[in-house]
């Protein structure tokens, strides 16, 4: 029978914890180069030489001492959900700041092993460390490790089971005579069960425990009494720090600190973060175009009459016919043909966080932001709301403040993430000259609305004075292409598994809503349009004057995509079934001959200073014909303004309910329709002046 | 084992490794009031805050040599050793350094 061991993986922000669990565990867990990446326990599990190992990847904390909301999970769990091991990781070049926690779980007496990562850093640093000693001194295997390359990370897993086997328990660290005497005079009095040396100190320092030992040691050292702890856990932690880690006499200028020079320049700081937004704009459209055109290609040119034809051979009959037309080619591939947009914005923006420079732009972007009466720290959760609102919404627990926490929530489900992306690049391809100044406009103009959103709030509902803004900047690191690659994979996945779940579900729904009931004559007697009908009076005014883009917008609250598969859905039901002659190796030729062109034309546009995206020639196929029909240029843009405004989607709304209370969520919900559709009814009717 | 009896705060004069033109101050001040470039020692700190508390475990500790890289607005980047720490002017005003 294996054993299972439970397995806390602890050290201070972005030291490696969740890269080396990836090594271990072979998971895909998230990682970046900044610190809160990880805001909530993860898990992974591996089966080693007949145990079952559960790792629990905890938030990165300084001490045990907790303020922000990530910070009090770690400590929750180590105090309270007693692991059977501790794993540490320290980063090897800033080990004497990393001490300081090491001793404070030293003082858990609990099993545990110390991982020095990043070792070959620490090298380029002159930095070298006696791991043998460190073993001697603390009685704990003390193993070196590089989680970029995974080195080391088969002896911290022997290490971790011989400790758990043997259960080896580390020395605990002694104090000065006097904290050393109290903590033993405490101790006699107790009635409890045995403490440990942490927990002692705690019941010290807030004297729940003890007679007066805390009042003497303050009146001996003219201290208080978390002043005298935090003093001895420093000299503890740099005693052991003199002992086995020497550095080399360094003098090389640091790489970081020499970008840093023109990266937090005051001006040109300012220049760059803006180039940057615009390249990974350019290169996400420009770079995806031709394969989003190729896809588009190969869904509607080879697979769907391969498919039409495989059915008509085997006999089946029509409905299945008009549902796989209708349902999967019209609603889910209509979604899929975006899938290469969603996985260069996804690589674009793993580079960026990988690279050391997302916090740089908190700190760049402080000095306007408080100016509004917001916090730096904020803007990391708002780049990844780029990304994806969810993670975003739950990175705000790396704010030390509740007020500022929700004033950024409140902002997130205004950056547009690739879903509305998705939406945004169909209608602006389909409806305007220049479609990528209008996306880069509601990008723009979903920012501003959250800005105005957190300045209102700021003067009303969460007035107070502006809390303080600590934070890390890590040095400057290469991302690894194969680690960018497999997050990319992973949120691809994740488009696809969305598209097969999700977005397959509410088409298989909206093509069953539009053929009830089966004697309708034309679609706009089905249950759909009946649903549609009832609505449309409220969209009504900002211009969606159309049952099937009404219905159209229902489901899209599970995910903003499913607008577009609804509309594929519904609007190939008013088409006649193509039927074309089909043969496979030619439309495989041209298909391949295709991706070679397209990727070609992707490169190519690398090199190109100007957005070069939707420069291709106008589409011909018939689905975008009729859902242009539907609409005019005003009621395309409030269209879409209103898709950009209205709360992103229901995992938005479940994670800010989690994160700040039903309340906060629901009221949020329903001022973001109202904005939404103010928005939207003001641009309809001014555009529709011109 | 000698360090378990404790080393205190005993420091290296100077434990800045990276040359960043460093300019050392002589007199006592606080980190706010510290320009570019400049180095200094803390010596203490004036409040015990939670963001005190918070720097100090992340490295801005007493004896340690920090030098600033930036200052925009409200925020001072420091460094010691091989940390980089942004800070605002209310928790630097409480940083004492010579």
């Amino acid at each position: 029978m294996t054993k299972s061991i439970k397995i806390a993986l602890a050290g201070n922000p972005n030291v490696g914890k969740t890269t080396l669990l990836n090594h271990a565990a072979k998971t895909h867990l998230k990682i970046g180069n900044w610190s809160g990446v990880t805001v909530e326990k993860k898990e992974g599990f591996l089966t080693y030489k007949g145990y079952d190992l559960h790792f629990v990847d905890l938030p990165g904390i300084y001490t045990l001492e907790p303020i922000s909301e990530d910070e009090w999970i770690a400590c929750r769990f180590l105090k309270e959900e007693k692991p059977d091991i501790i794993v540490n990781i320290i980063e090897t070049s800033s080990a004497e700041r990393d001490l300081l926690l090491t001793t404070e779980l030293l003082e858990f007496g609990k099993p545990m092993v110390i991982a020095l990562n990043m070792s070959d850093e620490a090298r380029k640093h002159g930095i070298e460390v006696d791991h043998e000693h460190a073993t001697k001194l603390l009685d704990i295997p003390v193993i070196k490790t590089n989680g970029k390359k995974g080195e080391g990370v088969s002896d911290l897993l022997d290490a971790i089971i011989d400790s758990v086997k043997s259960q080896r328990l580390p020395k605990v660290p002694q104090y000065n005579r006097e904290v050393e005497q109290a903590l033993l005079s405490i101790t006699k009095t107790s009635q409890q069960e045995k403490l440990d040396k942490h927990t002692l100190l705690e019941r010290l320092a807030d004297n729940t425990m003890g007679n007066g030992e805390k009042s003497d040691l303050e009146s001996y050292f003219n201290k208080n009494i978390s002043g005298i702890i935090k003093n001895e856990r420093y000299a503890f932690a740099h005693g052991f720090y003199s002992d086995t880690f020497r550095k080399k006499k360094f003098t090389a200028k640091d790489l970081t600190d020499k970008i840093d020079k023109i990266v937090l320049h005051p001006v040109l700081g300012i220049f760059i973060f803006l180039s940057v937004m615009f390249l990974l704009f350019k290169i996400s459209f420009d770079f995806s175009t031709p394969f989003m055109n190729w896809t588009e290609g190969f869904i509607n040119d080879f697979l769907s009459p391969l498919s039409q034809s495989l059915l008509s051979n085997v006999g089946a009959g029509n409905w299945l016919s008009q549902f796989f037309s209708q349902a999967i080619i019209g609603g889910v591939g209509f979604v899929i043909t975006f899938l290469p947009l969603v996985a260069m914005i996804f690589f674009l923006l793993s580079l960026l966080e990988m690279s050391g420079y997302m916090p740089r732009i908190a700190f760049i972007m402080d000095r306007f932001m408080h100016k509004l009466g917001l916090h730096g720290k904020g803007m990391i959760p708002l780049l990844l709301g780029f990304g994806c609102n969810v993670p975003a919404v739950m990175a705000t627990r790396t704010l030390d403040n509740k007020r500022d926490k929700l004033l950024v929530m409140t902002m997130i489900p205004f950056m547009s993430c690739p879903a509305r992306l998705v939406v945004f690049s169909f209608f602006a391809f389909l409806f305007f000259d220049h479609p990528a100044f209008i996306i880069f406009g509601l990008y723009l103009l979903g920012i501003v609305v959250g800005l105005l959103t957190a300045f209102v709030l700021r003067k009303t509902a969460y007035k107070g004075q502006l809390s303080h803004f600590v934070m890390e900047l890590p040095p400057y690191r290469t991302p690894r292409m194969r680690t960018v690659l497999q997050i990319t994979w992973a949120q691809v996945k994740s488009f696809l598994h969305r598209a097969g779940t999700v977005i397959f579900a509410a088409s298989i729904v909206v093509w069953l809503l539009l053929n009830i009931p089966t004697n309708r004559q034309n679609p706009s007697e089905s249950a759909a349009a009946y649903i549609g009908k009832m609505i449309t009076p409220v969209l009504k005014p900002i211009g969606i004057k159309d049952w099937r883009i009404s219905t159209s917008l229902i489901p899209a609250f599970l995910a903003r995509e499913i607008v577009l598969s609804s509309m594929g859905t519904i609007y190939s039901a008013d088409e006649p079934p193509q039927h074309k002659d089909f043969h496979f190796i030619p439309a495989l030729e041209h298909q391949v001959i295709g991706l070679g062109e397209a990727t070609k034309s992707s490169v190519l546009s690398l090199f190109t200073p100007d957005v070069e995206t939707f420069q291709t020639d106008e589409g011909s196929h018939s689905l975008r014909t009729v859902i242009r029909s539907s609409f005019t240029t005003a009621s395309a843009l409030s269209f879409m303004i209103f898709l950009l405004l209205y709360n992103s989607c229901m995992a938005t709304v479940a994670v800010m309910a989690r994160e700040g209370g039903k309340k906060f969520a629901l009221l949020f919900l329903a001022y973001s329709f109202f904005i939404a559709w103010i928005t939207a009814f003001i641009v309809y009717h001014i555009g529709g002046l011109f | 084992m000698k360090f378990f009896s404790g080393y205190h705060l005993k420091r290296a004069p100077n434990r800045i490794e990276t040359k960043v033109f460093a300019i050392p101050i002589d007199h006592e001040t606080t980190l706010n009031d510290l320009k570019i470039a400049q180095t200094a020692c803390i010596i203490n700190f004036y409040n015990e805050n939670e963001a005190i508390k918070k720097v100090e475990a992340m490295g801005l500790r007493c004896g340690e040599n920090v030098v600033i890289l930036q200052k925009l607005g409200r925020g001072i980047v420091v460094k010691t050793n091989n940390s980089r720490i942004v800070l605002t002017t209310d928790v630097a005003e409480n940083v004492r350094v010579k």
